[in-house]
This record gives C-alpha cells, sequence and structure tokens, in this order.
C-alpha cells in the first residue's frame, strides 16, 4: 500500500522535547500533517474528533498510558485498523509481547533514529 | 456419697481424728522457711530481670544512638529536597538546551539556502548556538555527581544502621500509595528504561534490541 503523506498523524507523548522530535522526524519524511496529544484520553478525545491515519505512542504516561491506549483504540470499531506504533523506552520482551497481543503493529525503542521511524512506517504500510 | 450425718472428720475406720493446733513456734518457724525461700528466689528473680532490663538499655541506647548516626532529620529536610532540586534543575536544563538545538535545527532546516553567503551566515550563527546549548553538560554532571553522593551518604547510614540493629527486611509494599503505583506498574508493564546488559532474571532484551524486537514484527 502506498503511503499517504497527506494523511494526519497522531504522536502521543508526554514530553514536549520528543513531540517536537517526532515531529521534525515526520516533517523530514514529508508528512506535513501532525497533530499531539500528552496522554491516552488526549489521544482518544482527538481521534474522536479526527480519523488519523496513523497513531505514533509512547508507553508511559500519565493518567493513561500508550498501552491502555492502544487497547482502547482496538476495542473501539471505528479506529479498530488505525495503524498503531509503539515508541517507548519500555524495552522488556514482556512489553513487546503484551503490545503485540493488544495490536500494535510496530514497536521502536527509544533513543531512535530517523531511519528506524521511516522503516518502521513504511513496515506497517507495506504489510 | 457419705450419708448426711457421717462426720467428716472421721478416717474410713470410723474413728474421729483430732487436728492438733500448731504452737506460735511452728507457725514463726514455717514463716521463717518461707521467707527464706522466697528471699533467695526474690533474689534469683531479681538479679535475672536486672540483667535482662540491664541489656534492654544497653540495646535501646546503643538503637538510639544508631538511630541519631541515621541524622534521619538532616536526610528528610535537606538532602533530599537538595538532591530533589539537582535533579529538577538537570532537567530544565537538559530541556532548555534540547529546545535550543531543536530551535537551531529547525531554523537551518527552513532557512532558504537561495542565497548561499546569507545562508552560511545563518548555520555559523545556529552551529554556534548549539555548541553553547551543550555546555549544559559540564553542570548537569557536577549536579548529577551531587546527587550521587547525596545517595551514598544515605547508603553509608541505612547500611550501618540496619547492621547495628540487625535489621530484617518485611517484604512488601510501606503503604497503600505505594502498593497502588507498584500494582499499576505491573498492570500496564511500566518499567522505564533498561540498562544496556540483560536483566537478572534474562527477560529483558540485550544490546541491540529494536534488531530483537523487529524479529519478533517479522
Amino acid at each position: 500500500m502506498a503511503i499517504d503523506h497527506a494523511m494526519p498523524v497522531l504522536v502521543v507523548d508526554d514530553y514536549s522535547t520528543m513531540i517536537r522530535i517526532i515531529r521534525n522526524l515526520l516533517r523530514q519524511l514529508g508528512f506535513e500533517n501532525v497533530d499531539d496529544a500528552t496522554d491516552g484520553s488526549a489521544a482518544l478525545a482527538k481521534m474522536r474528533d479526527r480519523r488519523y491515519g496513523l497513531v505514533i505512542s509512547d508507553w508511559n504516561m500519565e493518567p493513561m498510558t500508550g498501552y491502555e491506549l492502544l487497547k482502547q483504540v482496538r476495542a473501539t470499531p471505528e479506529f479498530a485498523r488505525t495503524p498503531f506504533i509503539m515508541v517507548t523506552a519500555e524495552a522488556k520482551t514482556e512489553n513487546v509481547i503484551a503490545a503485540k497481543k493488544a495490536g500494535v503493529n510496530n514497536y521502536i525503542v527509544k533513543p531512535f533514529n530517523a531511519q528506524t521511524l521511516k522503516t518502521k512506517i513504511e513496515t506497517v504500510f507495506a504489510a | 456419697m457419705p450419708a448426711p450425718d457421717s462426720n467428716p472428720l472421721a478416717g474410713s475406720d470410723g474413728a474421729v481424728k483430732h487436728a492438733v493446733a500448731p504452737s506460735l513456734a511452728d507457725v514463726v518457724r514455717l514463716a521463717e522457711i518461707s521467707a527464706a525461700a522466697s528471699q533467695a528466689f526474690s533474689q534469683l528473680l531479681d538479679s535475672t530481670i536486672v540483667r535482662e532490663m540491664r541489656d534492654i538499655a544497653v540495646h535501646l541506647a546503643a538503637t538510639k544512638r544508631e538511630i541519631g548516626k541515621l541524622q534521619a532529620n538532616d536526610i528528610k529536610n535537606v538532602r533530599i529536597p537538595a538532591a530533589g532540586n539537582e535533579l529538577k534543575a538537570v532537567t530544565r536544563s537538559t530541556e532548555a538546551a534540547t529546545n535550543t538545538i531543536l530551535a537551531c535545527a529547525e531554523a537551518v532546516m527552513a532557512a532558504d539556502a537561495s542565497d548561499p553567503a546569507r545562508y552560511k551566515a545563518l548555520v555559523d550563527e545556529k552551529m554556534l548556538q548549539i555548541f553553547e546549548a551543550c555546555a549544559f553538560q559540564d553542570t548537569a554532571g557536577q549536579r548529577v555527581g551531587k546527587v550521587v553522593e547525596t545517595l551514598q551518604h544515605i547508603e553509608a547510614r541505612v547500611a550501618s544502621f540496619a547492621a547495628a540493629v540487625r535489621a530484617q527486611d518485611t517484604p512488601g509494599p510501606a503503604n497503600d500509595v505505594e502498593r497502588e503505583r507498584a500494582e499499576r506498574r505491573r498492570r500496564l508493564h511500566i518499567h522505564g528504561p533498561q540498562d544496556g546488559g540483560a536483566a537478572p532474571d534474562g527477560s529483558d532484551l540485550k544490546d541491540g534490541r529494536q534488531a530483537e524486537i523487529d524479529k519478533m514484527f517479522d
């Protein structure tokens, strides 16, 4: 599947710096239409207002984590098929397994580079 | 059961045995024997109790000295707040430096390169700002060093105290807040960043972990 670079992308992270970094990397990859949220519940609120083509989320946030967001997204019929990439410092095998079980499309461990993000987005849309 | 009119002092042969009244001398003698016996017992008891009380007092005094050496008030009121402030300052300076560097990078990326001289001047200026921003590393390193020193100070005192009172750890969280936090972290798989090496249980991903994760998505 060809990647639609005009699609809205939602970046979810509780650190404004990380949002800024991912937003810049996405811009370099050709994605200009980027929104952000600082936790899972804020992300869900945005997703109810706008249909996103991709969600890139951190795991460890308060009050709603990225893991809970992922489960909510997959449990909600209108978002259930939205591509979801986890970008997190949580690097235990149990985290990756839990995320896969919950329906994550791919998983990136922080710190990461632009090439990894690019490859993961391409992999998700090629599937 | 004896007949109602039988004599309680009668023996099996029915003969009545008359009790002999003790003399005053007998009573006094009995009292003396009893007093001597109880005095010996009291002395034994007293010396045991006194010895145990003395031991307890010595132990309490030693524990009190160890508690004093903990300097708990100094740790609670001075050292931990100071360490917290140092870490907050590190976070602030790191964030400020990152924002400066990001702003410089964004300015360079957004700059018009059609005028090479002007573009070079802008790049030079932004690179200089990036170098300046990176200076935070020096002070951040010193601040982290102070926090490590505080942790070592606390560690040394707690270790000394634990050894002195032969402390036995009580497993589990110390209070409900700690319990709820631990439960949330367990339920939501929150562990935070890992070191490069494997965890003692071998359950985390080793160096090159992104490659290991990638295999899980092949």
